[in-house]
């Protein structure tokens, strides 16, 4: 009698368990699939891509002034290139303002000794905190140039110093070891020129550098690199930006703009006292805090992403590394969902609480968990007799076959509307890269979101050892 | 549906893609060869647009007018100047691009209408203007305002208070490119600008930008206007900073009223904007009150009043070091701050 109360029970286990995993993977490629055609729409309705020179005549005299706010840690190497990249930008009026936070290189003595910096005053604002600014630097040879020098705080207490002094209406956030495209500031403004009234903040497309011909700091040839994760990457990056960003931004509920490039107006920020400093997630989080700033006041206004090419950046090509930034990645969507979490769901957020949280519940918090647990038990289960052989195939293709037509069909729309990568053979190449991530770095990269779990629910702060490779200079 | 189905439905649909990639795939590879040939026609067609083309020549280039032709002189066009301009207009015309613009201007998705209206404004015959007059009738908002451009930007454009109305301007569209269309229109109609002005049916924001678009006009009869309207504004409302920043433009002490009492207001960037324009226009009523405006409660008015007291000159700069004396600990620091950042810059 127990004995058939045990088999019955355990049946019941069995199957519960693989209709929540199947269940909750069905979710997740509904959305995505809806994701596909709002991401379809965006492209389709997209203005020209007109070359840079026709942008120029026909912004410049509109473009508000833009503060690049370039924060630095230890960027001793790369700095001068970096910033003498950011110099000739393409915009008629800009600042670059390198935050050097407390680097322990030589990271300011060789800003100083290049750019012939001598220490400068400037009347700044000091509405969001910061650690202390040591000094400000200028030439005034180079109007466009200003350092700042601060005891060390990290990115976000950076960010928010560069946000106090900079006095431009919008400013534009960035990675010192970003490459933008000339003309990327030119292209990101036009939501901010076409929709002054409402327009907060524009994300563009960021994509990988890794295995690309840079010189001069800027990506001269698009090419694919050698490298599996690299490439498995470069297809993830393409997700993301091409198909998740834009159809979410179609829907107003996007909620993320990356740290590497999103340019913001800087009122507004300061508005939501800038960049938070108790999470590795603060470029989400200063998003969804403009989201509930602008809902509480019940203000219209759009979050937009552009779908152009801006910003290029270099993605991480070992797996120690690689996983130690997607679990810090985990941590930070977490920390930004649980600190906001009123927001779930709630009709004082419209469609940030219903689309762009329930977006980041189902596909980001529980996600992960389910497919791991579906992982671990679908198969035992069916292996011991307690489950059919219909809900191992249901699993099979919500974690597979989906997931390959998901990552194909954006490499389609990419190359319908795009077409951004210059040989037939780099498509071939993705096209098989996305077919084999879905087995085995898929899996990988769900264990490095449940490893980002655990160090959320054990507070775990701070960003890790990121180890860089560096652009390959031709 | 059953599981099984899921299954077989999750295989069809990844076939499916990876079929159409796979096509996509074949294409591109395809298109890389024929991508050279484009390239030499390209090569070949250029000289013909710049110089005297034959008959004979231009039968080819007709032939090829929507697939080469078209996406060449859309390239091509702004870049072309003087006299070759003229040249490579009058071939492109005979060439047959006028008219598969006009067609793709009516036809197609709305980001070839965009390029196509664009393009269109090289093109001054009444064709084309029909063409793009009926564009600003267009569904989509983008494509009326590139007409709208195009028309302005070649002298051909309708009367601008129509324009406001066709458009919806600023009700439906409130770009600031509204700025650079109605500039346009001021170089060779500056009445009409000016009728926007001082029309009250027109959107405050419309007339905001009239204002903008003539501010370098030098018409100083424009100030009493723009001082009675920055008057009457509401006190948040967001085209006012823009009808003081457009007195600070003009420079002319008529402005004195309607900045001073600005200078009060209620709202942050409105007393901003008129303790940029008070400096701009050195309004020596409105120092007191500059002053007082060192402290306060946002930083940016603060800024703009510390600004506007060094383009007093030595008056200014005395009151700013008195300030930095004996004002309050932020109005202290905000006038020895200012100070000392316009020391280095002199």
């Amino acid at each position: 009698m127990s004995n058939v109360n045990w088999h019955s029970w355990a049946v019941a286990f069995a199957v519960s368990s693989a209709w929540i995993v199947i269940v909750a993977g069905l979710l997740q490629i509904a959305f995505n699939l809806l994701q596909l055609a709002f991401a379809a729409v965006s492209l389709a309705k997209r203005p020209p891509v007109v070359r840079s020179a026709l942008l120029w005549r026909r912004y410049a005299n509109q473009a508000p002034p833009i503060a690049v706010l370039a924060p630095a840690f230890n960027e001793a190497i790369t700095i001068v290139e970096s910033v003498k990249s950011l110099l000739a930008l393409h915009y008629p009026d800009f600042e670059v303002i390198v935050i050097n936070d407390g680097s322990n290189d030589a990271t300011l003595e060789k800003l100083i000794d290049e750019f012939g910096l001598a220490i400068v005053d400037r009347y700044h604002d000091l509405t969001v905190p910061h650690a202390p600014i040591r000094g400000l630097y200028a030439n005034p040879r180079i109007p466009r140039l200003l350092v700042i020098d601060k005891e060390n705080g990290g990115k976000s207490d950076a960010l928010n110093a560069g946000i106090n002094v900079a006095r431009a209406p919008l400013f534009c956030s960035i990675d010192a070891d970003s490459l933008l495209e000339n003309d990327a500031l030119l292209r990101t403004v036009r939501p901010f020129v076409d929709t002054p009234d409402k327009t907060v903040a524009v994300g563009g497309t960021i994509r990988l550098a890794n295995g690309s011909r840079i010189a001069n700091g800027r990506v001269e040839s698009v090419r694919l690199p050698r490298n599996f994760l690299a490439l498995v990457q470069i297809v993830e990056y393409l997700r993301a930006f091409l198909m998740a960003r834009l159809a979410l931004s179609r829907m107003q509920a996007l909620t993320v703009i990356s740290g590497a490039f999103g340019l913001f107006r800087r009122r507004l920020a300061l508005e939501v006292g800038g960049y938070s400093h108790n999470t590795v997630g603060e470029d989400m989080e200063l998003v969804i805090k403009l989201h509930r700033h602008m809902r509480d006041l019940n203000r219209p206004y759009r979050i937009e992403f552009i779908p152009d090419p801006v910003c290029w950046t270099e993605a991480p090509e070992d797996l120690a590394t690689l996983g130690r930034q997607r679990a810090r990645w985990q941590r930070g969507t977490l920390e930004t969902f649980a600190k906001h979490k009123d927001m779930l769901f709630n009709r004082r957020y419209g469609r940030i609480g219903f689309i762009g949280f329930g977006q980041v519940l189902a596909v980001d918090v529980l996600g992960p968990i389910i497919e791991v647990a579906g992982y671990a038990l679908v198969p035992l289960l069916w292996l011991t007799g307690l489950l059919s052989f219909d809900y191992l195939i249901a699993f099979l293709a919500i974690t597979f076959t989906f997931g390959v037509f998901i990552s194909v069909a954006t490499l389609i729309l990419e190359e319908v509307e795009l077409r951004r990568f210059p040989l037939a053979r780099d498509l071939a190449i993705l096209t098989l890269v996305a077919v084999l991530e879905n087995f085995g770095y898929r899996q990988l990269s769900n264990f490095w979101r449940v490893r980002g779990l655990l160090q959320f629910l054990r507070k775990q702060k701070g960003w890790g050892e990121m180890k860089r490779r560096g652009f390959q200079i031709a | 549906m059953t599981l099984v189905d899921l299954w077989t439905i999750s295989l069809l649909l990844s076939l499916t893609a990876l079929l159409i990639m796979g096509g996509l795939i074949i294409v591109r590879h395809v298109s890389g060869r024929t991508q050279r040939q484009v390239q030499a026609k390209r090569s070949q067609f250029l000289p013909l647009l710049l110089g005297q083309a034959s008959d004979e020549e231009l039968v080819e280039l007709r032939h090829s007018s929507s697939t080469i032709l078209v996406p060449l002189v859309s390239e091509l066009i702004e870049l072309v100047r003087g006299d070759e301009r003229e040249q490579f207009v009058a071939t492109a015309a005979r060439a047959g691009v006028t008219e598969t613009l006009r067609h793709q201007l009516t036809s197609g998705s709305a980001r070839s209408r965009i390029t196509a209206a664009e393009v269109l404004k090289s093109f001054p015959d009444d064709h084309c203007t029909a063409a793009l007059e009926d564009a600003l009738d267009d569904a989509d908002a983008g494509v009326r305002f590139a007409a709208a451009l195009a028309l302005a930007s070649s002298d051909r454009a309708p009367p601008a208070r129509i324009l406001v109305e066709r458009l919806g301007l600023g009700i439906n569209e409130n770009s600031m490119l509204i700025v650079t269309l109605l500039s346009e229109i001021a170089r060779s109609r500056p009445h009409e600008i000016r009728q926007l002005v001082e029309d009250t049916g027109v959107p405050p924001a419309v007339r905001a930008a009239a204002i903008e678009a003539l501010s370098g006009s030098g018409d100083y009869s424009l100030v009493k206007v723009i001082a009675d309207l920055a008057q009457a504004a509401d006190d948040a409302a967001p085209e006012l900073p823009r009808y003081l920043r457009a007195l600070g433009a003009f420079k002319h002490p008529a402005a004195l009223p309607a900045i001073r009492s600005r200078l009060a207001s209620p709202t942050w960037w409105v007393r901003a904007a008129a303790a940029e324009s008070a400096g701009l226009i050195s309004l020596a009523d409105t120092i007191p009150t500059l002053c007082e405006l060192l402290d306060d409660d946002d930083w940016w008015v603060r800024f703009r009043a510390g600004e506007a007291l060094v383009r007093f000159g030595p008056t200014g700069r005395s009151l700013l070091m008195q300030v930095g004396e004996n004002g309050s600990e932020r109005a202290r620091h905000a006038a020895r701050s200012t100070l000392a950042e316009q020391a280095m810059a002199a």
